[in-house]
C-alpha cells in the first residue's frame, strides 16, 4: 500500500505550499515598485504540483524545472532566503545574482536550474537520469514543463529517448492552460497532453493539480515505478496560474472573474487546510502557526535582499569557466 | 614509444585510454556502436567512420547508440555530465548543431555562470568538419566560430594525429564543456603519436615552423597546407613562422602577437566563410594590440560567402588552396 | 431544444475524462483517446440516422470530443452519405468535470430524449442515472476497467438504442432494471451501481483504488467472475448475477485466507477475504469501519471524518438499461430490420 501521509508530512506539505504562496505573492506586490529587476515568472496557485511532486525525491535525484520555476527550486529544497536575494540581483543569492529568476539552480539539492527555454529540461532530465542509472544510485528525474513545452521537439525527443533507454524520468506537464497569451485548446492538438503518452509507450495520466493529495499520491506511483526499473511516465497536472504569464502582464486573454473563480474554490492551499481540518488530524491553529512563521520567513528574506550588496564588478567576469 | 598511427586511431585511441582510466567516461551518439537492436552485429559500425569501432564490448553499457534526435541525446550529454559522468556525445557532422544548438550554448555552456559557479559541465561534444569529401552543404561546413563566439564552451580543432589523442585526452579530462572538432579529410593522416596517454593543455600554440618574414596562422587541415606554402615559398627565400593554435578557444594570443612582433606580416587561413571568422577575428586581434608592428596589410585566406559545393570541380574552388596561400605570403612579403 | 410532436430525440454523453486515471500508471489501463470516443459517437449517428432517430442532443466537451463531431458532420454531409440525425450540443456552461455529464443528463431529460447514450466508466453511468433516474440508457465502456458499461461496439449498440427510440423493440423487451448500492453518510447519500468499497486510505487522492491491502470492506450490487475491478473480488468468494435481487458483502483482512482477484487490467492480486454475506435488497449494513475513504464504483469519492454512521442499503431501482442483445434479437423475430426495396426510405 502506498505510504499515507502521516501528520508530520501534512504538516511539512502544508508549510512547502505556503512558502511557494507566501515567496510568490510577495514577489508580485515588490515588483510592481520597481525595485526587482528584469521579469519574473509566478508560480502562484500551482502549488500542489511541485509540492506534490518534490515530497517523493531525494537529494540524489535531479529536477529541471521551467522560466516559471520558483515554486519547484523551493520544494525540492533550495533556501528562500537565497532564492530572494537572486531574484533581487544581490551577490548573497542562489546564483551569486548573474543567474536571476529564470535561472535559479542548486545541484546540491538536485535543482538542475528553472530554464529560460521552454522544453529545455527534457534532454537534460533524460541525461541526469542515464548517469543515475549507470552509476546505479536508483535516482529518478523529474522533469516540469508546461503545456506551451509540450509541443517542443526537445520534450518529444527525451520521452522517446527515456522509453528507448528505460530511463527513471516522470515527465511532469503543469498544463496550466496559457502558453504566454495563446490558449492551450487551441495549441496543443490532442488537448490532452498525457494521450501523448501512449504514443511514446508510456503511461499517461491525468490529475487535478489543485488537490494536493491527487497529486502526491500519482506522483507517489510514477516516481516508484521510475526507481524500481519500470521506465517513464507523462503525468499531466491540470492547473492554473493566478498570475500572467510575467509580472505585468494584464491577462486581458483570460475570462472575467476567472482567477478570483478558482482562487475561492479550487485553491490547492483552501482545500487541503479545509480537508486536513475536517477529520481532525490537523487543526487549524497549527496550520495558522505555519502562515505565521513563513510570512516571517519571507519578510524577512525581502529585508535581506533589500539590504545585501549588489555583485562586485570583478563578479563579470568570473565563473565562466571551472578554468581557462 | 611512438609509432606511426592515423588521426582517426589517435582519436580512437585516446577515447579507448581515457574509458580504461576513468569509469565515469561514456560515449553515446548515433551508431557509435552502430547495429544496436539489429539481427546483425552489436557493433557493426563502431561509429560512422569506424571511429569508435571495439569500444562497445571492451566497456559494456558505456558505448551508447542513440536515436537519431540530436536534442535529445546532447542535451543528455550535457545532463548526465551534472550528475557526475564524463560523456563524449558524437555529433557525427558539426553542421547537424542546428538541430540541438540550444542544448549546447543555452543549456551547457552558461550553467555554470548562471549557476553562479556552482556547476561544472564536464562534456565533450565531438563532430566531424570541413570540405574535401564532396559531401556538399550539409556536410561539410567548419563552424569552429560560431562555438568560439560562446563563452563558456571551449573549442579544439586538431590539425595532426599528435594533437589529436593529446587534445581529446584533456578534453575529456577538463571540466568545461568542449566541442572537439574533426576535419574528416585528416581521419587518414599519419603520424608519430605515443603509445602512453598524455594531454596537450589548451591555449598552447603549436608553432610548427620558424621564419622572420611573414607570420601564417592557420586551423586545422589548413595548418598543413599552410606548412606545404612555407616550404614551397622557403625556396623562394620567404621564411614564415607558422602558427597552429590547435583551440580557438581558449585562443594563444601571446604566441600570434609575438610572432607579428617579429615579421610584421600576417596571413591568417581559416577553412570557414570569412565573415565572423577565425580569419577576421585574428586580424581583429593584431590590427588592435600590434598595430604598430604591422609592416602590411593583414592577408585573410579564407573559403568564399558561398555555401560548400557538391561538384568535386566547385569544392576544390571552394577550399582555400596551397596556391592561395603562397599568393597571400608573397602580396603581404612584397608590400613595400 | 425540446422535441417537437412525433420528434424522435436521442441523447449522446461522451464523459472526455474517461480513461485517463492513475491505473494508465498503476495497471495496464489504456488511454483511451478523444479521437476515439469521437469515432464511437460517429459509429452511433449511422443507425440512428438510418432508422429515422430525427435528433442527437450531445454534451459538449473542450478536450476535442465535440470539435471533432462538429468537423465529422460537415464531412459526413460533403460526401452525401445516409443522412445522420440533426446533431445538437446543449448550451451549458462546461466545467470539464463530472457536474457537466449530470447537468447535460437533466437537460436531456427535460428535452424529452427517449435514451440516452452514454460513453463512460462504472462512474460516467452511475452520475447520470443519478440525474436522470429514470431515463432509459444504453451503456457503452470508453476504458478497460469498467463492469457496469458494455463493452460493445458502438454500430451495434446504435442500431438497438435506434430500434428502441424509434418504437419498433418495445420497452418489456428492450430494457432491464439494474440493482444500485445506496450509501448513507449521516444525511447525505450517495449511490453506486456496482460497488462500494471502504479503504483504509484517509484522503481521495488520485481516486482510483488499486491495491488490496487498502480495502477494508466491500458491498457490491453484482459480483461476476470474468469481471474487472473491484467486484471481481467478492465473484471470487460469492458471485451473484447483475439482475438477481440481492448483493453481496465482503470483508477483507490481510491475514485471512487469500483469492486471486483481477483488480485492474494486468493486476491480479491475492487478497484477504474474512467474511461474505448476501445483501437483502432494502435492508441498511453498517460499516465496519468510521476511518478513511469510500470509493463509488471504484473511485474514492467520501472522507470519512471518523464520526459519521454510515450504511449501505442495495435497492432494485436502479438505471433502466438497455439490453443490446435482447433487442437486436427482438428485431430479427419481429421484422423490424428486414431490408426493404426503397434503399431511401429505412425500414
Amino acid at each position: 500500500m502506498s505510504e499515507t501521509l502521516n501528520r508530520e508530512s501534512l504538516l511539512k506539505a502544508y508549510r512547502t505550499m505556503r512558502t511557494i504562496r507566501e515567496f510568490e505573492e510577495r514577489v508580485h506586490i515588490d515588483f510592481a515598485t520597481g525595485e526587482i529587476p528584469g521579469f519574473v515568472h509566478l508560480y502562484a496557485g500551482e502549488e500542489a504540483s511541485a509540492t506534490g511532486v518534490c515530497m517523493h525525491l531525494t537529494g540524489t535525484d535531479y529536477i529541471a524545472s521551467t522560466h516559471r520555476g520558483h515554486g519547484h527550486c523551493i520544494a525540492k529544497g533550495v533556501d528562500p532566503v537565497g532564492m530572494m536575494a537572486e531574484i533581487w540581483g544581490k551577490a548573497t543569492g542562489t546564483c551569486k545574482g548573474k543567474g536571476g529568476s529564470m535561472h535559479i539552480a542548486d545541484l546540491s539539492v538536485g535543482m538542475l536550474g528553472a530554464n529560460g527555454i521552454v522544453g529545455g529540461g527534457g534532454p537534460l532530465i533524460c541525461g541526469t537520469a542515464l548517469a543515475g542509472k549507470i552509476k546505479g544510485d536508483k535516482s529518478v528525474g523529474v522533469c516540469f514543463f508546461g503545456d506551451g513545452a509540450s509541443n517542443q521537439g526537445t520534450i518529444f525527443e527525451a520521452m522517446n529517448l527515456a522509453t528507448v533507454w528505460n530511463l527513471p524520468v516522470i515527465f511532469l506537464a503543469e498544463n496550466n492552460g496559457y502558453a504566454e497569451a495563446t490558449s492551450s485548446k487551441y495549441s496543443v492538438s490532442c488537448d490532452n497532453i498525457a494521450d501523448r503518452a501512449s504514443a511514446f509507450g508510456m503511461p499517461g495520466v491525468i490529475v487535478d493539480g489543485f488537490d494536493f493529495f491527487a497529486v502526491y499520491e500519482a506522483a507517489g506511483e510514477a516516481i516508484e515505478r521510475a526507481r524500481n526499473g519500470g521506465g517513464p511516465t507523462l503525468m499531466e497536472v491540470k492547473v492554473s496560474r493566478y498570475y500572467g504569464h510575467f509580472e505585468g502582464d494584464q491577462q486581458t486573454y483570460r475570462a472575467p472573474g476567472e482567477v478570483q473563480k478558482l482562487r475561492e474554490t479550487k485553491d490547492c492551499l483552501l482545500q487541503f487546510r479545509r480537508r486536513v481540518t475536517a477529520n481532525g488530524e490537523i487543526t487549524n491553529e497549527q496550520l495558522d502557526a505555519i502562515d505565521a512563521e513563513v510570512k516571517a520567513l519571507i519578510d524577512g528574506s525581502v529585508v535581506k535582499a533589500k539590504s545585501d550588496p549588489k555583485p562586485a564588478a570583478a563578479e563579470l567576469m568570473t565563473d565562466v569557466y571551472v578554468s581557462y | 614509444m611512438a609509432r606511426k598511427i592515423s588521426y582517426q586511431q589517435a582519436i580512437s585511441e585516446a577515447m579507448d585510454q581515457e574509458m580504461a582510466r576513468d569509469q565515469t567516461v561514456i560515449v553515446m551518439g548515433e551508431d557509435v556502436a552502430g547495429g544496436a537492436g539489429t539481427p546483425g552485429e552489436e557493433d557493426a559500425w563502431g561509429g560512422v567512420l569506424g571511429v569508435t569501432k571495439g569500444l562497445f564490448h571492451k566497456y559494456p553499457g558505456r558505448v551508447i547508440d542513440t536515436p537519431i534526435s540530436e536534442s535529445g541525446y546532447v542535451g543528455a550529454a550535457v545532463g548526465a555530465a551534472c550528475n557526475g559522468l564524463r560523456p563524449v556525445a558524437e555529433l557525427m557532422f558539426i553542421d547537424f548543431m542546428g538541430v540541438c544548438f540550444d542544448q549546447i550554448f543555452n543549456q551547457a555552456a552558461k550553467f555554470r555562470y548562471m549557476f553562479g559557479g556552482k556547476a561544472e559541465t564536464p562534456v565533450v561534444i565531438r563532430a566531424m568538419y570541413g570540405a574535401g569529401f564532396a559531401a556538399a552543404a550539409q556536410h561539410s561546413q567548419c563552424l569552429y566560430n560560431i562555438f568560439t563566439h560562446i563563452p563558456g564552451l571551449k573549442v579544439v580543432v586538431p590539425s595532426n594525429p599528435y594533437d589529436a589523442k593529446g587534445l581529446l585526452i584533456q578534453s575529456i579530462r577538463d571540466n568545461d564543456p568542449v566541442i572537439f572538432l574533426e576535419h574528416k579529410v585528416l581521419y587518414t593522416m599519419e603520424g608519430e603519436v605515443p603509445e602512453e596517454s598524455y594531454a596537450i593543455p589548451f591555449g598552447e600554440a603549436n608553432v610548427l615552423r620558424e621564419g622572420d618574414d611573414v607570420t601564417i596562422v592557420a586551423f586545422g587541415r589548413m595548418v598543413n597546407f599552410a606548412m606545404e606554402a612555407a616550404g614551397n615559398l622557403q625556396k623562394k627565400g620567404i621564411h614564415c613562422d607558422v602558427i597552429d593554435p590547435r583551440t580557438t578557444s581558449p585562443l594563444d594570443e601571446d604566441t600570434i602577437l609575438e610572432s607579428v612582433e617579429k615579421t610584421g606580416r600576417l596571413v591568417v587561413v581559416d577553412e570557414s566563410h570569412p565573415r565572423c571568422s577565425m580569419a577576421s577575428d585574428i586580424a581583429g586581434l593584431v590590427a588592435q594590440k600590434a598595430f604598430g608592428a604591422l609592416k602590411a596589410p593583414i592577408e585573410q585566406v579564407t573559403a568564399p560567402h558561398v555555401p560548400v559545393p557538391f561538384s568535386d570541380s566547385l569544392e576544390v574552388l571552394y577550399v582555400p588552396s596551397v596556391a592561395r596561400i603562397e599568393a597571400a605570403v608573397t602580396r603581404v612579403k612584397e608590400y613595400s | 431544444m425540446n422535441a417537437r410532436p412525433g420528434e424522435i430525440i436521442v441523447g449522446v454523453i461522451a464523459n472526455p475524462a474517461s480513461g485517463r486515471d492513475i491505473r494508465r500508471l498503476t495497471a495496464k489501463a489504456s488511454v483511451f483517446p478523444t479521437a476515439e470516443k469521437a469515432n464511437m459517437v460517429q459509429r452511433l449517428l449511422g443507425p440512428l440516422g438510418l432508422l429515422g432517430v430525427d435528433r442527437v442532443l450531445m454534451m459538449p466537451d473542450t478536450t476535442g470530443i465535440a470539435a471533432q463531431m462538429l468537423r465529422a458532420v460537415r464531412t459526413h454531409h460533403a460526401q452525401h452519405l445516409p443522412p445522420w440525425p440533426e446533431l445538437e450540443f446543449l448550451d451549458i456552461p462546461i466545467t470539464d468535470g463530472a457536474e457537466d455529464s449530470a447537468r447535460a443528463a437533466r437537460l436531456m431529460v427535460e428535452a424529452g430524449v427517449r435514451l440516452i447514450v452514454v460513453l463512460g466508466g462504472d462512474g460516467t453511468h452511475r452520475v447520470v442515472s443519478v440525474a436522470a433516474p429514470d431515463m432509459p440508457l444504453a451503456t457503452l465502456s470508453s476504458g478497460t476497467n469498467n463492469v457496469f458499461p458494455d463493452l460493445r461496439e458502438a454500430t451495434v449498440t446504435g442500431l438497438a438504442a435506434a430500434l428502441f427510440a424509434t418504437g419498433r423493440v418495445g420497452r418489456g423487451v428492450a430494457l432491464r432494471r439494474s440493482k444500485r448500492l445506496r450509501v448513507s453518510i449521516g444525511s447525505r447519500v450517495e449511490t453506486a451501481l456496482v460497488d462500494v468499497c471502504v479503504t483504509r486510505i484517509p484522503h481521495l487522492g488520485a481516486r482510483a483504488v488499486w491495491e488490496a491491502e487498502a480495502i477494508t470492506e466491500l458491498f457490491v450490487s453484482f459480483a461476476e467472475p470474468d469481471a474487472i475491478g473491484l467486484s471481481a473480488i467478492a465473484a471470487m468468494v460469492q458471485p451473484v448475477a447483475r439482475y438477481t435481487p440481492e448483493g453481496v458483502h465482503v470483508c477483507c483482512d490481510p491475514a485471512a485466507a487469500r483469492v486471486l482477484a483481477a483488480l485492474a487490467p494486468g493486476v491480479i492480486v491475492p487478497i484477504g477475504i474474512a467474511s461474505s454475506e448476501t445483501m437483502i435488497a432494502g435492508r441498511d449494513y453498517p460499516l465496519a469501519s468510521r476511518r478513511g475513504s469510500i470509493a463509488l464504483d471504484g473511485e474514492r469519492e467520501v472522507e470519512l471524518a471518523g464520526g459519521e454512521a454510515v450504511s449501505v442499503r442495495l435497492d432494485l431501482e436502479g438505471p433502466w438499461v438497455l439490453d443490446v442483445r435482447a433487442t437486436l434479437a427482438a428485431a430479427v423475430t419481429n421484422g423490424a430490420l428486414a431490408p426493404r426495396t426503397d434503399a431511401r426510405h429505412p425500414p
